[in-house]
């Protein structure tokens, strides 16, 4: 036993040695569920910061130094989120973390980052709320996406709203919002439905819908299982007379899950789609499929990683120091970046991105035809309640009922 | 009036998809006493077998027997490598079977990706008043009674079905009298497996291929074959047809969620007053 744990305390002391004298350049972290359910966003989401790095890399790197990726799988699970943020946080020494898919992944590693002052990247759409002095957020929130949508919805189909949700609380916060811009814009929600991830067969929720007889429906379908919902809408003919909206439909590719006969003429809205139209997308679409194929569409997740990456960059050069407060400053200082996406800019109180929320229709290639653009999109809930300016110590999770 | 009409065709087409994915578990649970946790694996890859076969250009009625043989097969060699060994050890297969449906689950993953084009359903529907259902979904109350028809059959008319009960419910005596038990339970084993490959392959349109699609099924299908007992098809008939088609009429008229909770309260009320299922007391042995 005790040469065991020499041998081990030996090999560690090897290990570590050898990572002292091994020092390249800034160091970041990187945590995505590179295996496991959630991997058909976390795979993109790692591909993006890879490719990230790689091109700021050949202009110089940070601080005139490349920058050193060290990166981990979080296998779905939470608890390795945690496990592997204290990591590379106490034994690797990052100067900033890339992390996190689901809002409890988020959740689960914003305490540890507070603690250890360390600048986080949050890039994926969510619920919305999250205020923190040392976290940012570059994928777009709810308020955001649905400040738009509805009010495209209404205009186009008609006041009354159904909602199709998940039964957590993405799905019930999105709700709400569907609620609140129903009523800014003259419109109505007249039955919602809130279902389990586990649900697979979506018959009684279609004769709901059929009973309340609404003009359109927002569907935010998680998860394989929710997929099917859209099939089953439009199996059941409801697609022709019942308009379909989403904010979440194509952030895991569902595009390429649905048939034509059922993905097309669903409605989606993000911050991203790869049929953007603009130059910088252009380069970005070239540079990932010649690195990783073409096979399948890149996500709007993926967007959000690469535009985390360039800010922090853009933030560590401007400060000229990678140091917590140095960096915080720099991203404060009203930073903007051309992204794939069309320009973004960072909010300083609130810490999330103003960018343009596209809404696409999708047709019958699996993919999508962008109808309209809106262009530089505030988070809006989140620049009401979060003032990271004025009140730097606020660590919340807001969430509309509070 | 039209809404209750709907409510209870949609809800028996529910509570026949469920009795669909239920069978090659019961069978298999039922005749061998192996509880397979890899079920919803195998009904995953009976979904990316017809899948593979109609991208390939097979038509979809006939990637149905495709993948029913696809399944078959390796349940057999899974029979024959791992389930052989560890029969009467009910929770080492268990754990066995629980392994085998995560290696096919990554495996699926590595091999499929995590997204894959789905097929979708023939775009027929017909109306109820006021009301349009999808044909398909409804068309799976015909498929599960013929499939129900279809196993008994061949469980009582045939030599097979008359060795393979032997061979469970007398493995000593079905021996003695010349039966190859081993033989019988690995295609008893492989009939399970390929069921659960058709149940993959008829609900395709329904329910897309993803590498997950198994969790959704095989823990309703698991309770089903747990309330039903000792008497496999009827019993799993009429647990699926009864707790199935009670959440979903719970699902129509409150939530869905209610409809998930109605389904696992009976299910909890049920073993309370059969704690052998209850089917326990029943004379009958299919």
């Amino acid at each position: 036993m005790k040469t065991i744990l020499s041998g081990v305390c030996a090999l560690a002391l090897t290990a570590s040695l050898s990572m002292g004298t091994a020092v390249a350049g800034t160091k970041i972290g990187a945590i995505f569920d590179l295996t496991g359910g959630l991997n058909i966003y976390g795979i993109q989401q790692n591909n993006a910061l890879q490719l990230a790095v790689e091109e700021i890399n050949a202009n110089g790197g940070v601080l005139g130094e490349p920058i050193e990726v060290i990166s981990y799988d979080a296998q779905s699970e939470l608890s390795k989120y945690t496990q592997f943020a204290n990591t590379a946080i106490l034994r690797d020494k990052i100067t900033a973390l890339f992390a996190g898919l689901t809002s409890s992944s988020r959740e689960a590693i914003r305490p540890i980052v507070r603690k250890a002052n360390i600048p986080y990247f949050y890039s994926s759409l969510y619920e919305g709320g999250a205020c923190d002095k040392v976290t940012f957020v570059t994928g777009s929130s709810a308020s955001q996406q649905m400040s738009k949508l509805i009010e495209w919805g209404v205009s186009t189909y008609g006041p009354k709203i159904y909602i199709m949700a998940p039964d957590y609380n993405f799905g019930t916060i999105s709700a709400h919002w569907v609620h609140e811009y129903a009523t800014r814009n003259g419109g109505e929600v007249v039955g919602e439905d809130f279902l389990p991830l586990t649900v697979s067969d979506y018959a009684p929720t279609l004769q709901k819908i059929q009973a309340a007889k609404p003009d359109f429906v927002v569907a935010l379908p998680v998860g394989a299982n929710q997929t099917g919902f859209l099939e089953q809408f439009a199996a059941a003919g409801l697609k022709d007379r019942i308009g379909i909206v989403s904010t979440n439909y194509g952030s895991g590719n569902q595009q390429v899950v649905v048939s034509p006969q059922a993905g097309k003429g669903i409605i989606a809205s993000a911050g991203y789609f790869m049929e953007v139209a603009n130059d910088q997308n252009a380069k970005f679409v070239k540079k990932w499929q010649a690195k990783y194929g073409t096979d399948t569409p890149i996500v709007s997740g993926a967007v959000d990683v690469w535009n985390a990456v360039h800010l922090w960059a853009l933030a560590v050069n401007k400060a000229n120091s990678s140091e917590t407060e140095a960096v915080i400053k720099a991203l404060e200082s009203g930073l903007s970046f051309d992204a794939p996406n069309g320009k973004v800019s960072l909010d300083s109180k609130s810490h999330h991105l103003n960018q343009n929320i596209y809404i696409a229709e999708g047709n019958a290639d699996h993919g999508f035809d962008i109808l309209v653009t809106f262009t530089d999109v505030p988070a809006v809930f989140e620049a009401d309640k979060c003032d990271l300016v004025k009140d730097p110590g606020l660590a919340e999770h807001f969430t509309p009922e509070s | 009036m039209d809404y209750f009409a709907t409510v209870l065709i949609s809800s028996l087409s529910s509570a026949s998809i469920l009795l669909i994915a239920t069978l090659g578990l019961a069978v298999v649970f039922g005749l061998m006493g192996v509880i397979n946790l890899a079920h919803g694996e195998f009904i995953m890859m009976g979904a990316y077998s017809a899948l593979t076969a109609t991208q390939l250009g097979i038509p979809f009625i006939l990637a149905i027997p495709v993948a029913v043989l696809v399944t078959m097969v390796f349940g057999a060699l899974v029979e024959i490598i791992i389930i052989r060994r560890l029969y009467g050890r009910l929770f080492d297969t268990m754990l066995a079977t629980w392994g085998l449906s995560l290696a096919l689950y990554q495996g699926a993953v590595l091999i499929f990706g995590s997204v894959s084009p789905g097929i979708g359903m023939p775009q027929i529907n017909f109306n109820v008043g006021d009301y349009t259902l999808a044909a398909y979904p409804i068309f799976m109350i015909l498929v599960a009674a013929v499939m129900l028809a279809g196993i008994y059959a061949l469980l009582t008319r045939t030599v097979y079905g008359m060795k393979a009960r032997a061979a469970i419910q007398v493995p000593d005596m079905a021996r003695a009298i010349g039966i190859d038990s081993a033989r019988t339970n690995t295609l008893t084993f492989a009939i399970g497996c390929g069921l659960a490959g058709f149940a993959g392959a008829i609900l395709l349109p329904i329910v897309p291929a993803t590498p997950s699609m198994g969790f959704a099924f095989v823990i309703k299908a698991f309770l089903t074959v747990v309330i039903a007992g000792p008497v496999t098809l009827a019993g799993s008939a009429l647990a699926a047809i009864g707790v199935g088609t009670g959440a979903s009429v719970v699902a129509s008229f409150m939530t869905s969620v209610a409809g998930d909770l109605f389904f696992f309260i009976l299910t909890v009320v049920l073993l309370r007053l059969y704690p052998l299922g209850v089917s326990a007391k029943w004379r009958i042995k299919l």
